[in-house]
Order: structure tokens, then sequence, then C-alpha cells
């Protein structure tokens, strides 16, 4: 088993689909900072009540050390954020640009922890595994730096995007176990959409005209739940597909009717839905960059040959 | 040479267990008894025990929750002893896992109204979601103000509340020179059901957790 699972660890593909993830979570921190410094809100949200803020925050150890949650050390560090993310979606530094670009974020997104959400910890998971992985080995600066090309196919392990799917996989099925509402759950009338759509908290406009297609956001409810609940079965269809040359039974059966895509299918649905019909900040962006390491290295190359 | 693998084996390994212990679900964040006492949350255990009920487990409903509180302290510190090792790791790698989201709908929102009193009368001048009543709607519409916002409709978030408030008192004073005094409340209701929604019966709702601060003397 041990033996096993270290030569599993030990294969390599091409870097392509995890320098992908590294310059969607790149651009991912961009959007998440810029955001935050496009609407006015560093000094209300990141910077301490003592000094105008709107909240008693929690500065790190690094916010206290450069003066703590001033106006200044804040705006400084949401900017400094903002151009580590665009290192980062270059390719410039490797694991290095990777790490500060990580503190950066938690500096400013973790300084209040009422004014965020779950992409927060979403978004920092992505840049440990940018830390982890070594995502810069082509389409970056660092690449050209190298071999004076953008692209390369020097090897990386497999474990590096097999860690992002998992984490993918880990959010989706974790949020779908603790939906334990009767309003979620089979044996209840799956109405938690419909309710949810609306809370003013979340949605972007009035959504009582779903009392209208009631049946359709029942629907809706049924499958997420299913789909959170059972993510598990996606990361298996994944490997399946990374290992379609293999026999077995079940290997043929979830490559032949695409089980991976059909998951992927429907968290874009479900992602597009969520982007269209409410405001909970850049959570699909950031969902969506996880993606990008479902898609094997020889499909993102197929991909871009296409005319 | 020859180690590297088992021990890139070990940290990956070990990286995946990390996660998935943290990730495993957990009633953090909802251990709080005045929480329990909203009602979407009684509605919610009104409805376990109606489930309960119908195969056979004849529980009375402050019995389900007197339970369901004792369990899920017993299973959050044995999560703690579990998850301490870890701890490091999360915090300073960011490899939290705290994917709790909408696990239930909100029965009862609020919706925050910002009003300010001027030559004696009220005022509103913000409505959450509202096209008529817009005062810095670019600032406390926001993805990160709602976040805050809504968590200060629950009991529990007081002082953040308090603190929001003086907040915007301040920046009232700015935009509203000639204002005496500002009110922030919630108007808190029970979302209608698609029935009454489609037979224009939808439910009354009432202002809670109403601040008022006096502008005089913060001038």
């Amino acid at each position: 088993m041990w033996a096993r699972w270290v030569a599993f660890c030990s294969r390599t593909e091409a870097g392509t689909s995890i320098a992908v993830f590294r310059i969607a979570m790149g651009l991912c921190v961009m959007l998440t900072v810029g955001w935050v410094i496009a609407a006015d809100l560093v000094d209300v949200i990141w910077v301490d009540a003592a000094y105008g803020g709107m909240s008693v925050v929690h500065p790190s150890w690094w916010v206290a050390q450069l003066g703590g949650p001033t106006p200044a050390v804040m705006r400084g560090l949401a900017w400094a954020g903002v151009g580590a993310g665009a290192l980062l979606a270059l390719g410039l530094g490797g694991r290095l640009t990777a790490l500060v670009t990580l503190v950066l974020v938690q500096c400013t997104v973790d300084i209040n922890g009422e004014a965020g959400g779950s992409y927060d910890e979403l978004l920092q998971n992505g840049l440990w595994l940018c830390v982890l992985g070594p995502t810069t080995t082509t389409l970056s600066l660092d690449c050209w730096l190298r071999t004076r090309r953008f692209t390369s196919d020097a090897p990386v392990g497999v474990w590096a995007r097999y860690l992002i799917v998992i984490q993918l996989v880990v959010m989706y099925g974790s949020t779908g176990l603790q939906k334990l509402s009767s309003y979620w759950t089979p044996g209840g009338d799956f109405s938690a959409l419909y309710y949810i759509l609306q809370q003013p908290s979340w949605h972007r406009f009035d959504m009582r005209w779903l009392a209208y297609v009631f049946p359709l956001t029942q629907l809706a409810t049924a499958v997420s739940w299913f789909w959170e609940v059972f993510a598990p079965v996606w990361l298996l269809a994944f490997h399946y597909s990374a290992t379609a040359d293999q026999p077995g039974r079940a290997r043929a059966f979830f490559v032949r009717w695409h089980v991976r895509e059909v998951y992927a299918l429907i968290g874009l649905v479900f992602h597009g839905s969520l982007l269209v019909l409410m405001d909970v900040g850049p959570f699909s962006p950031i969902s969506l960059a996880f993606y990008a390491a479902l898609v094997h290295p020889w499909e993102w190359r197929t991909l871009a040959r296409r005319p | 040479m020859k180690a590297w693998p088992h021990v890139r084996a070990a940290l990956l390994a070990a990286h995946l267990l990390a996660i998935v212990l943290m990730a495993l679900p957990s009633p953090q964040g909802g251990m709080n008894r005045s929480a329990w006492k909203d009602p979407t949350v009684q509605g919610e255990l009104a409805a376990w025990t109606l489930r309960l009920n119908a195969v056979g487990i004849g529980m009375q409903q402050p019995e389900v929750e007197e339970l369901a509180w004792n369990l899920a302290n017993a299973y959050e510190d044995g999560r703690g002893v579990v998850l301490a090792p870890f701890m490091p790791y999360y915090r300073y790698c960011g490899t939290w896992q705290s994917w709790r989201m909408f696990v239930a709908p909100h029965r009862f929102p609020g919706r925050l109204t910002i009003d300010v009193m001027e030559r004696g009368e009220w005022r509103t001048i913000y409505v959450a979601r509202s096209a008529d009543h817009t005062w810095r709607a670019t600032q406390l519409d926001h993805d990160r103000m709602r976040a805050a916002i809504f968590r200060y409709g629950w009991r529990h978030y007081r002082r953040s509340y308090g603190t929001f408030g003086s907040w915007v008192a301040a920046r009232v004073i700015e935009d509203f020179p000639d204002a005496e005094r500002v009110r922030l409340r919630f108007y808190k209701y029970r979302t209608a059901s698609p029935e009454e929604v489609r037979t224009h019966t939808e439910p009354e709702g009432e202002y809670t957790g109403a601040l008022i601060l006096d502008l005089k003397e913060l001038r």
C-alpha cells in the first residue's frame, strides 16, 4: 500500500494544468483585493475602529510589525496584494511569490473575519497549493527566463494537480454534508434554494418571482444537494479519466459516460447561476479557478491548438 | 535522494489528513444558545422533531434541542482534540476548511434600515437592496459589507453591531450636517412561501435591534 502511494506521488506529467490554475489564482487575488480597493472599503473593513474603521479588527503579526491596522498600512498591504497577485499570474518568482501573496492576502482578508466568507479560505488554500506545487514550470516568466520560451514540457509531479482537485472535492463534499436542514435533505420539500434566494443579504434583486417557478427551484435544490454530497465520485471520475488507458469495468463506465465532464458541467451551471442571482463575492471565480486542474495537460494542448 | 520520495509521500499524506479532518462536518460557529432561540433555528428543530416522531422516536422539541446541544458540544470537544496538532498548519499555511455555506435558509432575515433625524423628523436614508434609499449603497451593498451586516442581525454580534453603528454615525455627521440622531434597525420578517407570494398574502415583519445614536454628543 505504502509502496503504491510512494509510486503514485512520484508520477509526473506536463505542468500546463497547474500553470493555468496558478494564473487563475493570481487573477482571483487581484479581483478579491482589488474589488475592496475599488469600492473604497479598505479604510472601512480592514482598518481598526480606533483609526476610523467599522470594526475592532484582529491584525496578524506582520500587520502589527508594520505599525498596526492604520489606513496607511492597510492600503499599502492591499496594493501590495494586488501587485503580488499580478506577479503570480505572470509566473515570476516561483513558490516565493505564491508564499508572499498568501501572506499578503492573510494580512488583509483575515483581519476582519466578520467581513468575509468561505471564499477567503478557498483563496488561501489555493495559494498554499501554489506554494507546494511547481506551478511556474510553464506558461510563466520564470519559464521564459530559464528557456527563453513561455512554454515547456518539463515534467512536474501529478500530486500537485491531484491536491487541487481533492481540495475542490473536499470543499463541495463538506458543504454538502453540512446541509442537514430539512429544506435541503430528502424527506423535506427541497425548498432551500427558493428560500435562500429570498434572503436580502445575498440576492442581487428581488427574487419573489421564483414562486411562479417553484418546482424548478426544487429540482435545482435536489441536484445541488446530491451533487455536493456525492462530490467524492467526481474525484474518482477525474482519476479514471486521467488513467483511462488502464483496465477496469468501473473505469470504462466512468470514461464512457463522461462522469467527470457531467460533474463539471453541473458545477459550471451552478456557479453561473450563483454569479447572476446572488452576490457572494468572488466565490464562483475562485472555485472555477480550481476547475483548471480537472482538465488534463494534454487536453489543454488540444484546446490551445483549436482555431 | 532515495529517502525523498518517501518523505514527500508522507508529507502529502499528512496534508490530506489535515484538510479532510478539518473539513468533517462541524456545528462550530453555530454553538451559541441565544442564536438557537432565533425562529429560524427553532423552525429547524421543529422540523426535525416531526421527522423523529414520524420514525417512531417520541421526543418533544425541547428534548431534541437539548440532545442536539449536548451531542454537538461533545463532538466539538473531541474534534478539538483531534485537530489540535494541525492548528499551526491551518493558521500559518491558510489551510482552514470551513465550508458551512448556506447550511439552511434563514427564514427570518433582517433588512438593515438607517434613518436620520433632522429637525425632529425621522427620514430613511438607507434600506438594504432598496432602489429608493441608497445612502452609501456602493459601500453598504458590497459583498463584504453584506457578510458583516448579515452577522449584525444576530444577537450574539451585538458588540460588533454597536461598533458598526458608531462608524455609521461618523459618516452621517460628514454627509448630513443638520442631522441630530441616527437610527439603525433591522426589519425582521418571515420570508414568504411560494403560495403566499402567489396569493399576495405575504407576512408582515417588525423592526428589531434598534440602535439610536445622538450625533450632537459625537460632534
